[in-house]
């Protein structure tokens, strides 16, 4: 019983963190309807700023935390100026592919910099450990996840009260009325953008802290796309629900099968999840259902 | 490549693939350029050439589902992997000739495709792309994890022979390679003008239509998928004879999305543009390995080895161009040409 609840508290901690990948994924696309692969090299680039800032330029936490936001943001502005901008009218399909050169393209630097090694951080979160009768919960992990709540919390309030939320509501529900009815919806856009590249450098910043800067970073990138069409692409709290379902189930089965199926079970297992996503219900646990039209 | 004012005259003219003399001169004269190139091509060349008909011929099948049928597969390697590792045991296990396991292993790359491709009965688009994600990463891990295909060390192969006769060289078994391009590439052309690939091409434009006009979209797209995994196996059995090892190293994501920039840069749907598309993007990686060096002495601060992170940099960047400027691809500039040469001295 102790072994079950290390891994699901485990699993639900890092889960938090997928959440936080999976939502970045869902703002942009419940905004521009665009599918963007690009969130994962955001996040390692999010990951690798606060690094050069708090352990390059010894900058106290609190200024890498906000010049690691900024830059992201204007990395996020500047993915959407000048690749998503000009494919405005063109399929969606079309901007997907563009999303993933410009993970490809990114990627490049991201090798280049890092030369095959690895960046930790110097401790900046509570370290340690405490011991809930048996079970053990990393105070890293947990601060990472009570972070990832609070960014969840703050996204929730902006969509509900705040004048741009409403206006992003609007925009995702139909480019054509929202327009009509006066928002600019390029605006809206590059907002959404800034904002989900902020979000998701935060992410970064947790997922490193508890794993490392390493080269398959933005490969969790992957994950936020399951986390996102495991809850559906348009909701935001099926993403959160979406992700620590995800890290638990990932943990659960690691925890249970690597051993008798010979290692490597936790990513099989997402994948196996987003397959079984894929054919049972191909919208997501809260997804709209498009009916299509010839 | 038609001059103006030629024209077709008989149905028979008018669906041939080649169509004038100076087209069989030409098909006749690259061919046999190709057949005599080991005689005094460099070994390095050789090797490159190689490489590219490989990646072609696994780059046509994914044409074919992707390009041709709208299924976008980022799962090709996994296929590819299957093929060879299929080959690879049937070979070295059981004895069976590399003559007959070549077929074998495209026919049972083909199969695991099937299943890769059940998921399009439901999603289509980007979901479908996630599908053949997961199942690359289930078929790579089945392939590592099993006994017999020697899991993460994989097999050493022999390369393949006739009687005594043993391809066991570039020059050698450039031949093989360059006999089973010829033919997919001929089998690939001939596909997408028949009845199944204009199946293909309506599906691709709108799934919806096509069904509504009577096409059974699911077996169509089981066979597009099936088709390209067949390809698929073709190129990996291949690469592993040639390579003598195989392993699951060699089969990474990162292929799948490179086959995937291919078809873009060469234009989707065209058969040319997979060889426009292939060369154009071994070429650009070439080059960038040549020139890093020169580049490292420049700027010292790019460390020891920065081809490879070059190389995908300078991979995106060609993507990111050819999304924005010319989305249709090379094999479109190409079309442009031909059309102005046809219709020359007017301009169009």
């Amino acid at each position: 019983m102790v072994d079950f609840m290390q891994f699901a508290i485990n699993g639900i901690l890092v889960g938090g963190l997928y959440a936080l990948v999976g939502v970045s994924i869902v703002l942009v696309f419940k905004a521009t309807q665009v599918v963007s692969l690009a969130h994962g090299q955001l996040l390692a680039f999010g990951a690798l700023f606060f690094w050069i800032f708090l352990d390059q330029l010894n900058f106290p936490v609190w200024v890498a935390l906000l010049g690691t936001i900024s830059l992201a943001a204007l990395m996020g502005f500047i993915t959407e100026r000048f690749t998503i901008r000009p494919l405005i009218g063109e399929s969606l399909f079309t901007a997907f592919l563009m999303t993933f050169s410009v993970f490809m393209f990114l990627d490049g630097f991201f090798q280049l910099y890092l030369s095959g090694q690895s960046r930790a951080y110097s401790p900046f979160l509570p370290e340690g450990t405490f011991n809930l009768s048996g079970v053990i919960i990393s105070k890293g992990l947990l601060s990472s996840f009570t972070i990832a709540m609070l960014i969840f919390a703050a996204l929730f309030a902006f969509f509900k009260f705040t004048r741009t939320g409403l206006q992003m509501r609007a925009t995702s529900e139909n480019h054509i009325l929202a327009q009509s009815a006066g928002i600019g919806v390029k605006k809206v856009f590059t907002l959404i953008w800034i904002i989900s590249s902020a979000v998701v450098a935060i992410g970064g910043i947790a997922c490193a802290n508890v794993m490392d800067i390493h080269y398959p970073l933005p490969y969790i990138g992957i994950k936020g796309l399951i986390v996102a069409m495991f809850g559906g692409l348009e909701s935001i709290g099926g993403a959160l629900l979406a992700g620590i379902l995800l890290g638990l189930i990932e943990n659960l089965s690691s925890g249970y099968l690597d051993g008798p199926l010979g290692g490597g079970v936790k990513d099989a297992a997402a994948y196996v999840i987003l397959l079984l996503i894929l054919i049972v219900k191909p919208y997501g646990l809260f997804g709209l259902k498009k009916i299509e039209r010839i | 490549m038609r001059p103006c004012g030629v024209f077709d005259e008989t149905y028979e003219k008018d669906i041939a693939i080649v169509r004038t003399r100076g087209h069989w001169l030409l098909l006749i004269g690259s061919l046999l350029f190709l057949f005599i190139l080991p005689l005094f091509a460099p070994y390095y060349l050789l090797n490159l050439t190689n490489n590219i008909f490989i990646t072609v011929i696994v780059v046509l099948g994914l044409q074919i589902v992707t390009g041709c049928c709208g299924q976008i597969s980022f799962g090709q390697p996994a296929f590819m992997a299957v093929g060879a590792f299929f080959s690879a045991v049937l070979t070295t296990k059981f004895g069976i000739s590399f003559w007959i396991a070549l077929p074998l292993s495209g026919i049972a790359a083909g199969l695991v495709g099937l299943i890769g491709g059940a998921p399009s009965l439901r999603i289509k688009g980007f979901y479908l792309a996630m599908g053949t994600i997961a199942i690359f990463y289930l078929t790579m891990w089945v392939i590592t994890h099993l006994h017999i295909t020697g899991g993460h060390q994989g097999l050493s192969v022999e390369s393949p022979s006739i009687g005594s006769f043993v391809f066991d060289t570039d020059e050698r078994i450039y031949y093989i390679i360059l006999i089973i391009t010829i033919i997919l590439t001929f089998f690939a052309r001939n596909l997408l003008r028949s009845r199944v690939g204009r199946v293909f091409v309506a599906i691709r434009d709108n799934d919806l239509a096509a069904e509504v006009m009577g096409v059974n979209t699911f077996y169509y797209k089981l066979l597009a998928f099936f088709i390209s995994c067949f390809y698929a196996g073709i190129g990996g059995s291949l690469f592993c004879h040639w390579y003598t090892v195989v392993n699951s190293e060699q089969y990474t994501l990162i292929h799948g999305l490179n086959f995937i920039g291919m078809i873009i840069v060469g234009g989707l749907g065209s058969i040319p543009g997979v060889f426009f598309g292939v060369i154009f993007l071994r070429l650009l990686d070439e080059l960038v390995l040549f020139g890093s060096p020169f580049l490292t002495e420049l700027i010292p601060k790019l460390g020891i080895a920065p081809a490879a992170s070059l190389g995908v940099m300078v991979f995106g960047l060609v993507l990111i161009i050819f999304l924005i400027f010319q989305p249709r691809g090379l094999a479109h500039t190409w079309e442009i040409l031909k059309t102005s040469y046809r219709i020359y001295p007017y301009k169009n």
